[in-house]
């Protein structure tokens, strides 16, 4: 007997008994509905962690941060400038494997004003090559130039939240040309950053779905875009940033402790780069080193800060997730698939005698194995198709339930996992009834009942 | 070689403690085309011997040969293929499958002999014209009569050509007059050249055979030629 054959011999059983094979099926249903679902849930976490991370720079984005001097090089460490802008004109001018470089030197919380509105922001010293790095898109006006650079021109480019700060009843005006005072001195406002958003936020409004409304200039309200929550995008949306240059002479040209100027304070508080290609990413981190380590006079008092533990823990994490999740709905499904064995095995009893029929007529035992297998597996095949067609349904349900930033999302592995999944339980719960019907004696089978 | 050929032939069973020879020493020689019964008491051995006849169990001792094939020691799957090919069974009880209509029960041997879709109808539906039931080949065992429900049993019994058909006690759950109809259409099955066997406790389905053969404990205790049958 032939596959095909025993395929449609096991639906025509299945669709005989339609009641029972359907309420056999609801657990395999069921089983998939949640693994699939719970797939999606995790998947729609790990875009979310993604997404997140690529905000905040990605892999590419490496910070040289201070750290203990080695203890040889204890006795005469103070030969070493620390991090300085010389270290990122010797980056700038050697690295080739570095794409762009920013010294970065900032105001933790300044005071930043327009006729009557305060806001307290973070207020960053940068060169141009600041925005790439961060990801930051200018939507108008324009990026710092070098000659604001050299000139130590007051100007500013701002976020999307300081213009929605500043400006309250014209939260989408882009106010280039306008002047704004960050502490005490006046600043011309040269560019405006994007409005960052998550993914799912921005598909709402290009939709003109639930959201939009916050965006209508009509309503007053400034663009909420931290409402439900990630910190990344608050932070990148309220950034603003100056010439370093401007940010030396006006702000840290002097430090006055206790009524004593300390003198300048030209030390960096960040020195950022991009790496160019992360697959020569160890080779792009010696080779700034080697600057480094010329500029810093052999005193190694920095390191890399590098993204990828941390990346790395979170796709960990992810995994982990989804592996004890998977975990989780795949008991159901095994479930399900006991509950396949016992209905089949109380149907090859009623069967008895069909058995031996079969046998009388010349169905080897394999034929009857065989038989039992493909209708188990066929149980589970539409079990399976069923379960997707549930999952649909759960997987709304909690598009709706969970945070937007980690909406599920249904990937096409993920759907055929599910129901692969749910063909093999169908198929291996079969087995044990399979080899009980094959060994039943021809002879005691015809007599029975 | 006859078409069956049993030497010495013994079937011992095992039930419990007890151990029953149902089967001692049958020695019998059945040829191409005949038309015979085997007849005695229940508990007699008559169906024991119709098992191993009919390839669905192997004798425990002795010899047996099926149209030459020696099936003494046969395993599971050969026995399967004998029964396939070279037997057909009709049962007191029909046994056809409620589910499947005329059609699909008279196609069910030649499913497991690897027969074309095109070939199984073609050929299912010449055995059922045969028996006579053309105009009910949709219908499902349940809407039949039982002498017409025999008659699909025959069919089906037909259908792969076997060498020798094997009846159980086909007219056991039928009326006289049904049963006369199905030895009748055994009648004409024999005179057309098939080779028969109906197993029976009635002597008078019995005494309508060419030969008669009459086992009781165990044993062939008569093995006869009858006068030629009176319709």
């Amino acid at each position: 007997m032939n596959l095909w054959l025993g395929f449609l011999v096991g639906l025509k059983e299945i669709w005989a008994n339609k009641f029972r094979s359907f309420l056999t099926m609801s657990g395999v249903i069921l089983g998939v509905a949640s693994l699939l679902s719970m797939f999606s849930l995790t998947a729609g976490i790990a875009k979310g962690v993604r997404e997140y991370m690529k905000q905040i720079g990605g892999l590419e984005r490496v910070s040289v941060i201070g750290q203990e001097i080695p203890e040889d090089q204890q006795g005469y460490w103070e030969i070493s400038p620390g991090r300085t802008v010389q270290d990122a004109e010797a980056i700038a001018k050697s690295a080739h494997l570095v794409s762009y470089v920013t010294p970065v030197s900032s105001l933790a919380s300044a005071a930043v004003q327009r006729s009557g509105h305060t806001m307290r922001a973070e207020v960053s010293g940068c060169w141009p090559d600041f925005v790439p790095i961060n990801k930051h898109i200018i939507a108008s006006g324009r990026n710092l130039t070098h000659l604001d650079l050299e000139t130590g021109q007051r100007v500013c480019i701002v976020g999307r939240m300081v213009v929605e700060k500043l400006w309250p009843e014209r939260p989408n005006f882009d106010p280039l040309g306008e002047s704004i005072r960050i502490n005490d001195r006046p600043f011309r406002v040269v560019g405006v950053f994007d409005h960052y958003e998550r993914e799912i936020d921005k598909r709402r409004r290009e939709l003109g779905l639930r959201g939009a409304s916050k965006l209508s200039s009509g309503s007053g309200k400034p663009r909420s875009s931290g409402s439900r929550g990630s910190g990344a995008f608050d932070r990148k949306n309220s950034a603003i940033i100056i010439p370093i240059t401007t940010m030396f002479w006006e702000y840290k040209s002097a430090n006055v402790v206790s009524k004593e100027d300390q003198g300048p304070q030209y030390k960096l508080d960040a020195l950022t780069i991009q790496v160019a290609d992360t697959d020569r990413f160890d080779e792009t981190l010696d080779q700034v080193r080697t600057i480094l380590m010329s500029t810093h006079r052999e005193i190694e008092d920095f390191t890399f800060d590098t993204r990828q533990e941390f990346f790395d823990s979170m796709e960990q994490n992810m995994r982990n997730t989804r592996m004890s999740g998977g975990v989780i709905a795949g008991i159901s499904l095994i479930v399900g698939g006991i509950g396949i064995t016992n209905i089949m095995l109380a149907s090859i009893t009623e069967r008895i005698r069909e058995i031996g029929v079969r046998r009388a007529v010349g169905a080897k035992a394999r034929d009857i194995f065989v038989q039992i297998v493909v209708e188990s597996a066929v149980i589970g095949v539409i079990g399976g198709l069923l379960g997707l067609v549930a999952s649909a349904g759960v997987i709304q349900i909690l598009i709706a339930i969970s945070p937007e930033a980690n909406a599920p999302v249904v990937e096409f592995g993920d759907v055929l996992i599910s129901f692969g999944s749910a063909v093999i339980i169908g198929t291996f719960s079969g087995f044990y009834p399979a080899f009980k019907a094959s060994r039943l004696d021809p002879i005691e089978a015809l007599r029975y009942g | 070689m006859a078409l069956i050929d049993l030497r010495n032939v013994t079937k011992r069973y095992q039930i419990g403690e007890q151990e029953i020879l149902a089967l001692n020493g049958i020695n019998l020689v059945i040829e191409q085309g005949e038309y015979a019964a085997i007849i005695g008491p229940s508990g007699s051995g008559k169906s024991t011997l119709m098992h191993l006849l009919g390839c669905l169990d192997t004798p425990t001792t002795g010899s047996m040969h099926i149209d030459g094939v020696d099936v003494s020691r046969a395993g599971s799957n050969k026995l399967s293929e004998m029964r396939n090919q070279k037997i057909g069974f009709v049962f007191q009880s029909f046994n056809l499958l409620p589910k499947l209509n005329v059609l699909q029960n008279v196609e069910l041997p030649m499913i497991y002999s690897g027969v074309s879709a095109k070939e199984r109808r073609d050929r299912a539906l010449v055995a059922i014209e045969r028996v006579e039931l053309q105009n009910r080949v949709k219908n499902t065992p349940l809407q039949l009569s039982g002498g017409q429900m025999q008659r699909v049993a025959i069919a089906r019994a037909l259908v792969n050509r076997p060498k020798i058909i094997f009846a159980d006690e086909p007219t056991g759950n039928l009326d006289s007059k049904t049963g006369a109809n199905i030895l009748q259409l055994f009648r004409e099955l024999s005179e057309q050249g098939s080779t028969i066997v109906i197993v029976t406790h009635d002597n008078k389905i019995a005494a309508q055979t060419p030969r008669r053969i009459e086992i009781a404990d165990g044993v062939i205790v008569q093995d006869a030629k009858n006068a030629p049958a009176l319709t």
